[in-house]
């Protein structure tokens, strides 16, 4: 586990929103690394905090609180400029609608080839990267010719893809990639991240809702309840063995296609007033070699008990 | 290395690609042979053959309404245009002595007024200058009020100043403004038209800011950040092309208010010298004649004209919009 | 399994013109719905589920019309209905809908409590006091604590999940046969979704209710559905028992959707994906619509539109595979351990 190297550090990082009388916390704290050539998966509902967190990494969302090292390197608060360019080359994202983040307006190959217009590239090469680019994700280079509205979802996504490939990242921010897409076509798109992951020996840290994608793509998992990580471990530790009762409940959620095992299935229910955090405040605890919890001391002790 | 096609292919090609994956022929000895497979065929499969622009204008062609006042203002301004031209085409001052207050008739098609000039070339003179007037202060008021509130918009540093400005601005009215000038300056067609600029844009601005906020944030516009696109470039591809269709209709409608304008400024005696025949000096010296049944002509004729122009302007305006949203384009 | 017919629908074919070319939605489809069963509806978007479903409620939009076939409820022949009045015969009071997203059919200016006693006092001819007490007892009945409050409460004030089972109170308060459920969980979180399901369930057994769910993602209609229907371009390819259709599936596209389940997937491996994206239905669809896709696709499938073959008297297919002259193709591998697990299950 030492060897492996940290690409990214979250550390303590916190996000506000809203005025200074009425802030509203986004993000509380939150610290995890991300290891390279990794997948890391951040799961939450909606309106936990784990686009937040992925928009501060990006810079589009700046840190109230705490920091982040890219390679080392803080990439939070005032960085240089040259630094901006060299991350923005480096630390890419794919969005969650492929309706949504491409520019109705500007032909696929204004689109793809966007983040290259910095770079000053002749005509021809910049035509070539185009293509190229889209046949990596499986698309045809004339589709390079014709607008967003032409495609399908799945396509578009693949657009998305392309044009954050193009960049040539080490580390790409893959918020809820196949969540606004149909069953047949995520496969396609998980498929391609894979694919381009083993290739290009790409790092990923994937936002999901959905624990099913999660577990079956990422290496470790983080799991983010309002604002807070609750738990993070490595994914078949985290499914075999999950400890947080919010963990717990999002695993039993999950849909299986499998009418007799759904059939018998028990839905957990999280309460958040069960903890007690008032009288004995939770803290962030390795409970075993690589898996993480937040909990208080009487949590800890029953888990340390029922081993 | 193979060269990768770049170009587009003709549609036409594309959509024999797709026909010829779907219809093959088979004989049926063979039907219950595994068929060939080829997966980029399915990849090809949903292209529909649309284009913005192209239903934009169909949209609008379907309307009759719209098509009929747009045939009517390109009539009425190609013609303000051509009529000083035309062979007979008397200067619009001139007065003929003793041909005062002619009521219509084979001479002077409108009739004359009461001082013998031709009513006729007073009015297509006094459209072609209200047009200019309405033209000139639509485009400075549409160029400057995109430029600023897009920046405005756009740049959260600047939001706070011009928001600040503009509710002080925006409380001084604009006729008040239009005095001013007009008394500093001297009266005359310029004078005007800069006075009506000097404001007008700032409405505009309001309005493209905030357009600009409702969008800014979009997917699209954040993607376009996290690829170190700057923000001149957001602005120019990310966010302009998306305004098109409401600055159309906001331009369609900004002529037709500075028409108004003129009117009505020239009316209360501020606006152009009564010798540059505008709409509003003529309704102005129309207005006389309100109840004399003889002579009202004078009044109904340029207020007929300028009633034409601002319900042309708007009706072609509105549907230009309409058929601009692609929400429309179904039909 | 002796249960009579709530809903018919015989050779249903509907057309939209869009930017003058045809769209053929729904190519031809006959369904019986029974009186109490779950009917689950899956396909992708653009298959044609959500149009289907409309037609039973005349939402269609204005460029859309029923082109043939017939749609018989109880004893009514939905298709020859002309005005907005014969509808409201049907709609709310026989069939209600819930929808994707809650806060579209919530108004966002009228309190909660106000928007469900409109469909008591409607629906079950209640007054006043009784109506309020109603409305109470509803909101309790769809899971809402302190219904007290809430019932002076905005849209606004609710969070998406306790709004889609407003949603559902009032669809159920107009005291429906049918239910249908678009997408009902799709916007909600994962504990949320299941938690919705599970209420519907209950509404279901409590009001006998028909439910029809449409959902473009197989995995969560396991738990809730009897029946399964799969759409693909305008179609219905596949229709059956839950567990013949997630146990024994028999139509490519059906062994296609299971099997790129990421629940089903191996970690490491690639997920099995269908290539290309469905078929245009701008074009008239030659043989079986699915077939460019298929990796087996027999060559009959490019010529000639495969009828229903009965694998039981409740499972059938449209599929060339099922005819006795193809030859033997089997299920993708990450399927077939889920046929054991049903094999298991039956024991």
């Amino acid at each position: 586990m030492s060897e492996r190297k940290k690409l990214l550090e979250v550390k303590n990082l916190e996000v506000t929103f809203g005025s200074r009388r009425h802030p509203f916390r986004a993000v509380k704290g939150v610290s995890f690394d991300i290891y390279e050539g990794e997948t890391f998966g951040l799961v939450g509902e909606s309106g936990s905090g784990k686009t937040t967190i992925g928009r501060s990494i990006i810079r589009i969302n700046p840190a109230s609180g705490g920091e982040i090292l890219y390679r080392g390197e803080r990439i939070s608060g005032h960085i240089s400029s040259a630094l901006d360019r060299q991350i923005t080359r480096q630390i890419q994202m794919i969005f969650q609608d492929p309706m949504a983040s491409l520019n109705e307006r500007a032909k696929v190959d204004y689109i793809v080839s966007e983040g290259l217009y910095g770079r000053h590239l002749k005509e021809s090469e910049r035509q070539e990267k185009v293509a190229k680019a889209l046949s990596d994700v499986g698309l045809l280079p004339e589709f390079a010719s014709r607008f967003p509205h032409e495609f399908s979802g799945g396509q578009r996504q693949r657009i998305g893809i392309a044009r954050a490939l193009i960049m040539d990242p080490d580390f790409i921010i893959a918020d809820e990639p196949i969540s606004a897409l149909d069953v047949s076509i995520r496969a396609q798109v998980l498929n391609l991240m894979s694919q381009l992951q083993k290739e290009r020996g790409l790092t990923y840290l994937f936002i999901a809702h959905d624990l099913s994608v999660v577990r079956f793509i990422c290496d470790r998992i983080a799991v983010i309840h309002k604002g807070e990580l609750v738990e993070l471990a490595e994914s078949e530790q985290l499914f075999a063995n999950p400890l947080h009762p919010y963990t717990q409940a999002l695993l039993s959620a999950i849909p299986m296609p499998d009418p007799i095992a759904e059939k018998q299935k028990k839905l957990l229910v999280y309460d958040p007033s069960m903890h007690h955090y008032e009288s004995d405040p939770p803290s962030w605890v390795e409970v075993e070699p690589g898996h993480f919890l937040l909990a208080n001391r009487e949590e800890l002790e029953k888990i340390g008990n029922q081993r | 290395m193979p060269s990768l096609r770049y170009k587009d292919r003709k549609t036409e090609d594309l959509s024999q690609s797709v026909s010829n994956t779907l219809s093959r022929d088979y004989q049926p000895e063979e039907y219950f042979e595994l068929a060939p497979y080829d997966p980029s065929a399915g990849e090809r499969g949903t292209y529909t053959n649309y284009s913005y622009w192209g239903s934009t204008i169909r949209a609008f062609f379907h309307n009759p309404v719209a098509v009929f006042f747009l045939v009517l203002l390109v009539g009425m301004v190609g013609f303000t245009i051509i009529e000083p031209l035309l062979p007979y085409a008397p200067e619009a001052n001139t007065i003929y002595k003793g041909d005062i207050n002619l009521a219509p008739c084979a001479q002077y098609w409108f009739g004359t007024n009461s001082i013998g000039q031709d009513l006729w070339s007073q009015i297509w003179s006094g459209t072609r200058t209200s047009l200019f007037i309405g033209f000139s202060v639509a485009m400075v008021e549409v160029v400057l009020g995109v430029v600023v509130g897009v920046l405005w918009g756009y740049v959260r540093k600047l939001d706070f100043l011009l928001t600040e400005l503009y509710n002080v601005f925006d409380n001084v009215p604009q006729t008040l403004v239009v005095i001013i000038i007009s008394y500093i300056l001297r009266p005359g067609v310029s004078t005007m038209i800069f006075a009506m600029c000097l404001t007008s844009w700032l409405a505009t601005a309001r309005f493209v800011r905030n357009q600009v906020v409702i969008i800014r944030d979009r997917d699209y516009n954040l993607a376009s950040r996290c690829l170190g696109t700057p923000a001149w470039r957001i602005m120019v591809k990310n966010l302009l092309p998306y305004l098109v269709s409401i600055l159309t209709l906001r331009m369609a409608l900004a002529i037709p208010a500075a028409i108004g304008n003129e009117v009505f400024i020239t009316y209360i005696g501020l606006g152009v010298p009564l010798e540059v025949p505008t709409l509003g000096n003529l309704i102005n010296s129309g207005q006389t004649f309100i109840n004399e049944p003889t002579l009202n002509y004078q009044l109904f004729l340029p207020v007929l004209i300028l009633s034409i122009v601002t319900i042309s302007f708007y009706v072609v305006g509105n549907s230009f919009a309409d058929a601009a949203d692609p929400k429309n384009h179904v039909n | 399994m002796a249960e009579d017919i709530i809903l018919s629908v015989h050779d249903l074919d509907v057309k939209f013109t869009l930017r003058g070319q045809i769209l053929h939605a729904i190519r031809g489809i006959s369904l019986d719905v029974y009186r109490g069963e779950s009917l689950a509806i899956v396909g992708e978007s653009g298959s044609g589920k959500s149009v289907f479903t409309k037609t039973f409620m005349g939402l269609l939009d204005a460029n859309g019309s029923i082109t043939g076939g017939s749609i018989r409820y109880q004893d009514k022949e939905l298709t020859q209905f002309k005005s907005d009045k014969d509808w409201r015969t049907i709609r709310g009071r026989e069939i209600a809908m819930v929808m994707q997203d809650p806060m579209t059919s919530l108004n966002p200016l009228k309190t909660i409590g106000a928007q469900i006693e409109e469909a008591v006092v409607l629906h079950q001819g209640l007054k006043g006091q009784q109506a309020k007490e109603a409305v109470l007892r509803v909101l309790e009945e769809v899971g809402i604590d302190d219904p007290k409050r809430r019932y002076n409460q905005y849209p606004h004030e609710f969070s998406g999940g306790m709004r889609q089972r407003v949603v559902i109170a009032i669809a159920v308060a107009c005291r429906p046969k049918i239910l249908i459920c678009d997408e009902p969980t799709t916007a909600l979180d994962v504990t949320i979704q299941a938690q919705i399901l599970q209420l519907i369930r209950e509404l279901q057994k409590k009001y006998d209710l028909t439910t029809i769910y449409i959902t473009h993602d197989l995995g969560v209609v396991a738990n809730v559905a009897d029946r399964i229907a799969v759409m693909y371009a305008g179609d219905i390819v596949e229709i059956g028992q839950c567990e013949e259709v997630f146990y024994d599936p028999r139509h490519p596209y059906t062994w296609a959707l299971l099997s790129s389940l990421p629940q089903l997937g191996v970690k490491g491996e690639p997920l099995y994906s269908i290539a290309g994206t469905p078929p245009n239905l701008f074009q008239e669809v030659k043989g079986d619509a699915f077939a460019p896709r298929n990796p087996q696709a027999l060559k009959i499938d490019f010529v000639e539109r495969p009828p229903y073959f009965d694998v039981t008297p409740t499972h059938r297919a449209r599929t060339w595979l099922l005819d006795p002259r193809a030859p033997k193709v089997e299920p993708p591998e990450h399927i077939r351990h889920l046929r054991e697990q049903g094999v298991k299950g039956h024991v």
